[in-house]
């Protein structure tokens, strides 16, 4: 084995920070839903992918800038969000079924993308798209920067809500007992619905920053769930910032697998970590 | 002030309350006694609009609260110290408390609210930044009657203050108790520490499987049959 | 004339044996096929999780290591065909059995962290596969793989494997469905600890289960690499495969052994139907819609939606058997002989002293009445008898023999019973199978027969003959606390714990109750009783010991005890004349 440079070495961490920011942020939305109101929503990356395909529509033929897109998918997500959390309280569905109910929406949304966009690879065009520039001998894309920005902020800010406004301590003491917080005035399914909405607000940002940086396929909706799953675990149930600290963690460590060793042991890492989370932490995840 | 009339609840299949009736007046002290399993635990909260009444009226002056949405029964100054104190044990005391204070009226007066709580019962000051679920037992307690404090009630609902506590620590329990209800709060008290609680209380309701069986002044129940019956399973 | 289900799989499978006499042409074949696989995995799948709901995620990287077998063993070292399936299945078994070992353990590992855990395997075996000679990126090749020719031609050959494994898999799964194993993971299924206390030995069923399942799975790998002919880990361990495996076995019902079949039949040749007619990405919807629709209005699936009503139908006319003899739990005289005896017991939570060094003695034939506070400790010491937690110190010694730190289901086999203070029937389980279960388990360890006829007299003894059929759900509260009775009784106890079986009842349940109990001791039970009811304690009891504190604080004859001052003070909270 051949050591590499240190310009091929930073570059690699440099790649393994965007993809593990990337890995949060979809990470975020899991975790929330997760976490706080007891939905694993697997749907949650088939409604990243319609997002990005939207944001593809939207700059590609309708000549919007990427950016502005989020003014029109982000309310449009937030309000599916909201429909989707008064469907499952509606029906009271258990965790588990959540699973396979959201299984059920991914497979439709991803016939949906196949549907109107087909099978092909699509590759979005925009201005962001070619821009980098070089800190050093470090190339830095800026559609990746940008996910890693946009990635911070959201989960900062999310943190920030739910430490220290009302409105987010209300949330975590509907989420560990809904009972107890409705007898202090806590208006909790009121919570959950803007919760889930916001959830899938995030889920439609991951997927403009997917647009952005990735070539999509309706198939590649499967390909985030494994590492993205293991983030979420790895960081916490419930937690806005864990995801992207641990993405990061795992983003990072398989670049530098890629680069010391093969690319495709990369996988390897993320879910090994996880199993050894599941084994350790069990009972407190 | 409160008042329950003829109310039944049910809580999963078995009916919990028959026929409870009970009255109280702003400022009273009232406990209500029995043993495990009478009912005591959803009675407190089917006042606090945790459990839904089936039949009867509950109602605070004058006002029926059956139809209410359950989270705005503290807008009616009820607040509640449950059974197990229930905190919210990863978020901080200060977070507890505040929670205590979540609703509009209680909202603005939250500083003060504090500092009222923390004056009765200081040994919350060193903690207010730890999980609640760090603390001792009869810290949690504290916590949870702090917290329904914080709601600025009219009506403190106590379930079982004294369950699982040290003797000394239920002592000190009782003496915060008569406080808050000297500063003008009604207390309905639920305890299976009898001695104590009738000690405390100005009347009192004997509960058992579901009803109540008698009612009356802490000297009058002490000498019922019923209450050494119940108790010590007198014939 | 009424066929058992075996001749019907055996009638249905001899039919579809000479489809390939037929000489239709081959695509039919392929698509039976395709059928069959899917039977295979959903039925395989199925044993596990179904019964036992350990909902696996990874069933793709049992079928894929069967398939990788095949395709190294045949490609590589040339070994025939047919030699390499048990090979592939055993793989697939030891890969399930291993990962089952660790993961069983942990008590907290169930749910969706288990469906998680058995994902990140599939994805760490697609890695070493991908990256190791197994694979090496390439994938795997089969088509210079010689097929044996058991039937003219290829298709009509695989056709045939393909059929003799659904039918195999249709039968063990009808087999343990029936068994004394599918009864306890059903158990597993509705309430594990349970299932445990009742003496089901949930950890080696559970592998049993996992090892079964997993061998099976492996084998349709083998099979399938060999219909596919090439073998990728792109396609064989994607995230595709166990989805589409749990949406089969809950669409047609994962509580019968064949729903999963019906699921991925009625799947299959949905998505076949819509893309050879142009739709696919149509068929694919059509298949996640169904999958939400089933999940909000029938989440009991195809066949556990229908067929309950057709069994509810036949079983009416069974139901008055006749009541076999009364079997008498161990009945013996009281004496001063010591069945139980517990020293210096101590068990912390989380810091909260539980138990704290109790002595209590309990003598062959006696009812013990466990009196004390809330919080004191009463409950904490039956869940230690009865093995459900793990002592912090002390000794547990029931008749000559240490039981502390047994596992609960060794506690039960001993001849100890609990009933639980909130009735924990099994859910999905008959009143009938619930009271079966313990006479199948516990230490009378009978057969299915000679257990339900135990169960139907517990029940006529507990008043329950009429709900036999019925489910725990439609029981009231009364019911439900004699169902916890019946089934205690119904293992044969040499020790009976009850666990507040008077709370929450009306006065009038209560006096029956009481001499229901008073019956039980006539026929001559050892009974340790926790009770707030003070009069039912005072009647019942031989003797008492009170508990403060996680401490024993006295013991003796009930009115002697309730009057000392010691006790007067625990329950009044001060001295009280």
């Amino acid at each position: 084995m051949n050591f590499p440079s240190w310009t091929l070495l930073g570059q690699s961490l440099l790649s393994g920070i965007f993809i593990g920011s990337l890995y949060g942020l979809l990470g975020l939305g899991l975790s929330l839903s997760w976490g706080m109101l007891r939905q694993i929503n697997l749907a949650h990356f088939a409604l990243a992918f319609l997002g990005a395909y939207l944001t593809f529509q939207l700059t590609s033929v309708g000549g919007m800038d990427p950016l502005l897109t989020l003014g029109l998918i982000a309310p449009a997500f937030f309000a599916f969000g909201v429909l989707m959390q008064w469907l499952f309280s509606r029906f009271s569905i258990s965790p588990f079924n959540s699973l396979l109910v959201t299984f059920g929406l991914t497979v439709i949304i991803e016939s949906l993308i196949q549907w109107i966009w087909t099978a092909d690879y699509r590759k979005m065009d925009s201005v962001y798209g070619e821009m980098k520039f070089k800190i050093g001998s470090l190339y830095v894309p800026l559609p990746e920067l940008l996910t890693l920005i946009i990635a911070v902020t959201l989960s900062l800010s999310t943190w920030a809500l739910l430490r220290y406004t009302d409105l987010g301590k209300a949330m975590r003491a509907a989420a560990e007992d809904p009972q107890i917080a409705a007898a202090f005035g806590v208006n909790e399914k009121r919570l959950a619905l803007l919760l889930s909405g916001l959830a899938a607000t995030f889920a439609g940002v991951a997927g403009l920053c997917l647009a952005l940086s990735y070539t999509l396929s309706p198939s590649q909706i499967y390909a985030w769930i494994g590492v993205v799953f293991a983030a979420v675990m790895i960081g916490g149930l419930g937690n806005p910032i864990g995801p992207l600290i641990a993405g990061i963690v795992i983003g990072v460590a398989e670049a530098m697998t890629m680069a010391l060793i093969s690319p495709a042991w990369a996988p390897l890492v993320s879910f090994s970590l996880l199993i050894l989370v599941l084994l350790t932490r069990a009972d407190k995840v | 002030m409160l008042e329950l009339d003829h109310i039944e609840v049910c809580h999963g299949l078995a009916t919990a309350l028959w026929d409870v009736s009970l009255k109280m007046a702003a400022g009273e002290l009232v406990c209500v006694v029995g043993p495990n399993g009478a009912g005591k635990t959803t009675l407190i909260e089917a006042i606090a609009g945790l459990n839904r009444i089936t039949a009867g009226t509950l109602s605070m002056d004058g006002a029926s609260l059956n139809k209410l949405a359950r989270n705005r029964f503290c807008d009616q100054g009820i607040a509640i110290v449950p059974e197990g104190r229930r905190l919210l044990t990863t978020m901080s005391v200060q977070e507890n408390l505040e929670l205590g204070s979540y609703r509009a009226a209680a909202r603005v007066h939250r500083q003060a609210s504090l500092e009222r709580v923390l004056a009765l019962f200081p040994v919350l000051k060193m903690r207010l930044a730890a999980p609640a679920g760090t603390l001792s037992g009869g810290q949690q307690q504290m916590v949870a009657i702090g917290r329904a404090l914080m709601a600025q009630p009219r009506l403190l609902l106590l379930d079982e203050p004294s369950l699982g506590l040290a003797p000394s620590i239920v002592l000190e329990m009782f003496k915060a108790i008569r406080d808050i209800n000297e500063s003008g709060v009604a207390v309905l008290l639920v305890e299976q520490n009898v001695a104590m609680a009738l000690e405390i209380a100005a009347r009192a309701y004997v509960l058992e499987e579901g009803r109540i069986i008698a009612e009356g002044t802490p000297e009058k129940l002490l000498t019922e049959p019923h209450i050494r019956r119940a108790y010590l399973g007198e014939a | 004339m009424k066929l058992s289900a075996p001749a019907w799989i055996a009638l249905v499978g001899l039919g579809l044996a000479t489809v390939p006499f037929f000489g239709l042409p081959a695509f039919y074949e392929s698509f039976l096929y395709l059928i069959f696989s899917a039977i295979v995995l959903a039925t395989s799948w199925n044993i596990l999780s179904g019964y036992s709901g350990y909902f696996s995620f990874g069933h793709g990287a049992f079928f894929g290591a069967g398939m990788y077998t095949t395709a190294t063993l045949t490609s590589k070292f040339e070994i025939p065909f047919l030699w390499t399936l048990p090979a592939a299945g055993i793989i697939a078994a030891l890969l399930g059995v291993g990962v089952g070992a660790v993961v069983f353990r942990l008590r907290r590992l169930r749910g969706e962290l288990f469906a998680l855990l058995t994902l990140a395997v599939t994805f760490v075996l697609a890695t070493i596969v991908l990256n190791t000679p197994i694979d090496g990126g390439q994938g795997v090749p089969l088509t210079a793989v010689t097929l044996p020719a058991i039937l003219s031609s290829p298709s009509s050959t695989l056709y045939v494997l393909g059929l003799a494994m659904a039918l195999l898999t249709l039968w063990i799964a009808y087999s343990i469905y029936l068994a004394k194993l599918g009864t306890g993971l059903f158990a597993i299924h509705d309430d594990e600890d349970v299932a445990e206390v009742m003496g089901v030995p949930t950890y080696r069923y559970k592998l049993i289960a996992f090892g079964l399942s997993c061998a099976l799975a492996g084998v349709a790998g083998g099979i399938h690499a060999m219909f596919i002919s090439y073998v990728t880990v792109g396609e064989t361990f994607s995230i595709i495969v166990p989805l589409n495996v749990v949406l089969m076995s809950v669409l047609g019902g994962t509580r019968h052994w064949l729903g999963p079949a019906v699921g991925a039949t009625v799947i299959t040749a949905l998505l076949y139907g819509f893309t050879a007619g142009d739709y696919p990405v149509a068929g694919r919807a059509a298949v996640g819609l169904i999958l939400i629709v089933v999940i909000l209005f029938m989440p009991e699936g195809l066949l556990g939606r229908f067929i309950p009503r057709l069994e509810g139908r036949r079983r009416k006319t069974t139901a008055a058997t006749p009541v076999a003899a009364a079997p008498a739990p161990d009945a013996v005289q009281a004496s001063s002989e010591t069945l139980l005896r517990i020293n210096g017991l101590s068990k912390a939570f989380s810091g909260v002293q539980a138990l704290d060094g109790a002595d209590v003695e309990v003598r062959r034939g006696e009812i013990l009445g466990l009196v004390g506070p809330n919080g004191s400790g009463k409950s904490t010491l039956i869940n230690m008898i009865s093995g459900h937690f793990r002592l912090d110190s002390g000794s547990i010694v029931f008749d000559g023999v240490d039981i502390a730190g047994l596992p609960a289901h060794r506690v039960a086999q001993a001849g100890i019973a609990r009933t639980y203070q909130i009735p924990r029937p099994f859910a999905h389980l008959s009143v009938l199978q619930n009271v079966t279960l313990p006479a199948m388990f516990g230490r009378a360890a009978l057969g299915r027969g000679a257990a339900e006829s135990e169960a139907r007299y517990w029940l006529e003894f507990t008043g329950l003959a009429e709900k036999a059929d019925a489910l725990p759900g439609e029981l009231n509260l009364h019911q439900r606390k004699f169902l916890e009775l019946a089934r205690a009784l119904a293992s044969r106890p040499r020790l009976l714990l009850l666990d507040e079986v008077l709370s929450g009842l009306t006065p009038a349940e209560i006096d029956h109750a009481i001499a229901t109990i008073r019956t039980i001791r006539d026929l001559g039970a050892t009974i340790v009783f926790v009770e707030h009811v003070m009069h039912a304690v005072m009647e019942l009891s031989d003797r008492i010991v009170v508990l403060n504190y996680g401490k024993v604080i006295a013991e003796g004859k009930p009115e002697e005890v309730m009057r000392r001052p010691e006790v007067v003070t625990v329950y009044l909270g001060k001295p009280h004349a």
